[in-house]
């Protein structure tokens, strides 16, 4: 099997290095994207088509980060892409928003169960940010609770007092919580009786490093029913598995109402809109928020968006998305056994997170990821990962072979454990 | 803002217990050393760290306490104490007064001769020898400080709250290395490279070593460009890497 180099992809870096903070910053770069080891991964790409990107070097990748979530039914779908050009020749960002706008406010509202209204912007931590006014707009309330291993943006609110740029003041009403644990928020409940605006978390723990973790039975049925008593705004940021756990959000998908779920990555298959939708009893709090961007009421996403939720619609896509996990995950797992590994999966099979635990260090793990990556599988070695409808059998298949070498080099370069 | 108390503990155990390693590495330390008695120099700080520094055979050893010893200063507070380390504040020994030649002669010189080598001047560093030195005594000076902060400071403490229990190895490359242990939150950390780490921080060279501590260098940058190795729990660096930022405020 042909490992990859990534020559040009280093001359790119070199040169972005110059002109680009750490060349490239934040999720996509090689710091925070746990490149390891960096040699072995590309740093700048090319294009993309369906389930692929290509790299600066013509290296060939089947993508299970899909952006990291907005590439959802394949990269240039067409039919959604046709709906953001044909957009794009009669108007985008124009002094008067276009009834676009509209359209997909009632497409939402139509698809999402919990939403009575649309708020758009364009990244998730426009809404996550518009949710936590909402609910202190409504409430007068300033605190607001978090799930431990959180990550909802990246607005000083969202992050922690040891973050670089962060002062205490950002994060002094943040309250935390573990995950999954009831009597620990009946405690902090009681603890702050008066003073809690929100409650907000990701529909199950996807955080990174960590084996992802569904809702315990009842949990969030739970949550909600604390929410509701204390009169505290529920939050769900969907901004993640929006639309691929379901396509009513992810709150319906576990069979609780949020008061204001958020959305990005997924809307619109790559262009970039996000939204917030809510009840109607706070739609008049969202309302008075002094919250606006340039490009938040461009028309070419909206279309996108309207044509891309349509399409996954239709086609019941999170189905198709689970059953094309299944059968990933099934085939990697095998092929991990086979090879003496203990592969570890966990989370919604759609974003499934792996970890090899055969150590307890992710040596091996980050080991495997990177002969992968090399080989022209794009997994990650922190985070879950995503799918998308254009990934085929024999994308799959070729997966499997392309995991299989991954194991066999592994083990081949760790005698002393096999 | 600076938490006196947590300077204490840097200055006591990063600052100070890097003698041992001075004492080591530097031979400009061997003429204070040689032919001399054992002796014992305890400090105990009111509301803060105490330990106790014997000087023997040549070597030097930090012990946590207040041990049996021949010389001791109690000091009233920690700001008092980092007085004493910066200069500004005459230490006063309750005990041992026979030995205040050793305190204002060789301890003193050994202090000065600490700082040539933690606060150097281009010109001592353009001598190949002394820079090595320099800069394996600063990660051992940064090692530690890290785990004082993570143990002190309020803000390091949070870090420290969401790093998991094991051994992050904090190394130059075929170079100096220490271990930062961690259990239970609380971090210590050995001038030595751990055994079985789960994760690994690691510079190529001495002089990027050296570029980062002085920041000279950006290192996400290096992370990009592969001169900074990391591999393993990432989480536990990623939040190391929160407190370090923070050695920097604390060793200006």
């Amino acid at each position: 099997m042909e490992v990859y180099k990534h020559d040009k992809s280093r001359e790119w870096f070199d040169r972005a290095c110059k002109v680009i903070p750490s060349g490239v910053y934040g999720h996509l770069g090689p710091a925070e994207g746990n490149f390891i080891p960096v040699s072995k991964w590309p740093l700048l790409g090319d294009r993309a088509e369906g389930t692929y990107f290509w790299d600066v070097d013509g290296n060939r990748y089947i993508d299970y980060m899909c952006a990291y979530g907005p590439n959802v039914l394949g990269y240039n779908d067409p039919d959604v892409d046709a709906a953001a050009i044909a957009q794009a020749k009669i108007g985008n960002c124009v002094t008067s928003p276009s009834y676009k706008m509209v359209e997909l406010a009632e497409l939402m509202v139509d698809t999402v169960k919990s939403a009575d209204w649309a708020f758009f912007a364009k990244n998730g931590n426009d809404v996550t940010t518009a949710a936590i006014m909402t609910a202190r707009a409504h409430t007068h309330k300033k605190k607001i609770i978090f799930v431990n291993g959180f990550y909802h943006g990246v607005a000083p609110w969202t992050q922690k007092i040891d973050y670089p740029g962060v002062i205490p003041e950002d994060v002094s009403n943040n309250l935390y919580v573990d995950w999954n644990d009831i009597p620990a928020l009946e405690t902090l409940l009681a603890e702050n009786e008066g003073e809690i605006a929100a409650f907000i978390s990701t529909p199950y723990m996807h955080g990174n490093y960590l084996d992802n973790q569904l809702p315990a039975p009842g949990y969030w049925q739970k949550v909600r029913e604390l929410c509701t008593k204390h009169g505290i705004v529920l939050i769900v940021d969907d901004v993640r598995t929006g639309f691929r756990l379901a396509t009513e959000g992810s709150d319906a998908f576990y069979g609780f109402e949020a008061d204001l779920i958020c959305f990005c990555k997924a809307i619109a298959n790559g262009w970039n809109v996000s939204c917030l939708c809510g009840k109607e009893f706070i739609k008049g709090a969202v309302s008075s928020l002094s919250y606006t961007g340039s490009y938040w009421m461009s028309a070419v996403p909206f279309a996108a968006g309207i044509a891309n939720i349509n399409k996954m619609r239709q086609l019941g896509l999170p189905a198709i998305l689970k059953e094309k996990a299944v059968k990933l995950l099934d085939g990697l797992t095998k092929t991990a056994t086979e090879n003496g590994f203990r592969l570890l999966i966990s989370g919604e099979p759609a974003l499934f997170y792996l970890r090899i635990a055969n150590d307890d260090s992710l040596f091996l793990h980050q080991e495997w990821i990177a002969e992968c990556v090399q080989r022209g599988v794009f997994f990650a070695g922190h985070h879950n990962h995503f799918l998308n409808y254009a990934v085929s059998d024999e994308d799959i298949s070729f997966t499997h072979e392309v995991a299989d070498e991954a194991f066999k080099v592994v083990r081949k370069n760790h005698p002393e454990l096999f | 803002m600076l938490d006196q108390k947590t300077l204490a503990y840097i200055n006591m155990f990063a600052i100070l217990g890097t003698l041992e390693n001075l004492c080591e590495l530097v031979p400009e330390a061997g003429p204070l050393l040689t032919n001399k008695k054992p002796i014992a120099l305890a400090f105990d700080v009111k509301g803060g760290p105490s330990a106790t520094i014997t000087f023997e055979n040549g070597k030097c050893r930090l012990e946590p306490g207040v041990q049996a010893c021949n010389i001791k200063i109690p000091v009233g507070s920690c700001e008092k104490f980092n007085g004493v380390v910066d200069g500004t504040v005459t230490p006063l020994p309750v005990k041992g007064f026979r030995y205040i030649k050793f305190l204002t002669k060789d301890f003193d010189a050994l202090t000065k001769l600490m700082e040539k080598y933690l606060r150097p001047s281009e010109e001592d560093l353009a001598d190949l020898a002394f820079f090595e030195r320099s800069t394996t005594l600063m990660l051992y000076v940064i090692s530690v400080a890290i785990a004082q902060i993570g143990d002190y400071d309020e803000i390091g403490r949070f870090s420290a709250d969401h790093v998991p229990d094991g051994d992050v190895c904090f190394s130059i490359k075929d170079g100096p290395a220490a271990t930062i242990h961690c259990k239970n939150h609380i971090l210590s950390t050995e001038k030595r490279r751990p055994q079985n780490p789960r994760a690994i921080m690691e510079f190529e060279s001495i002089e990027l070593a050296r570029a980062l501590f002085d920041g000279k260098v950006n290192a996400l940058a290096c992370i990009g460009n592969g001169s900074i190795t990391m591999r393993g729990m990432i989480n536990m660096i990623d939040n190391l890497n929160r407190i370090l930022d923070r050695v920097a405020l604390y060793l200006a």
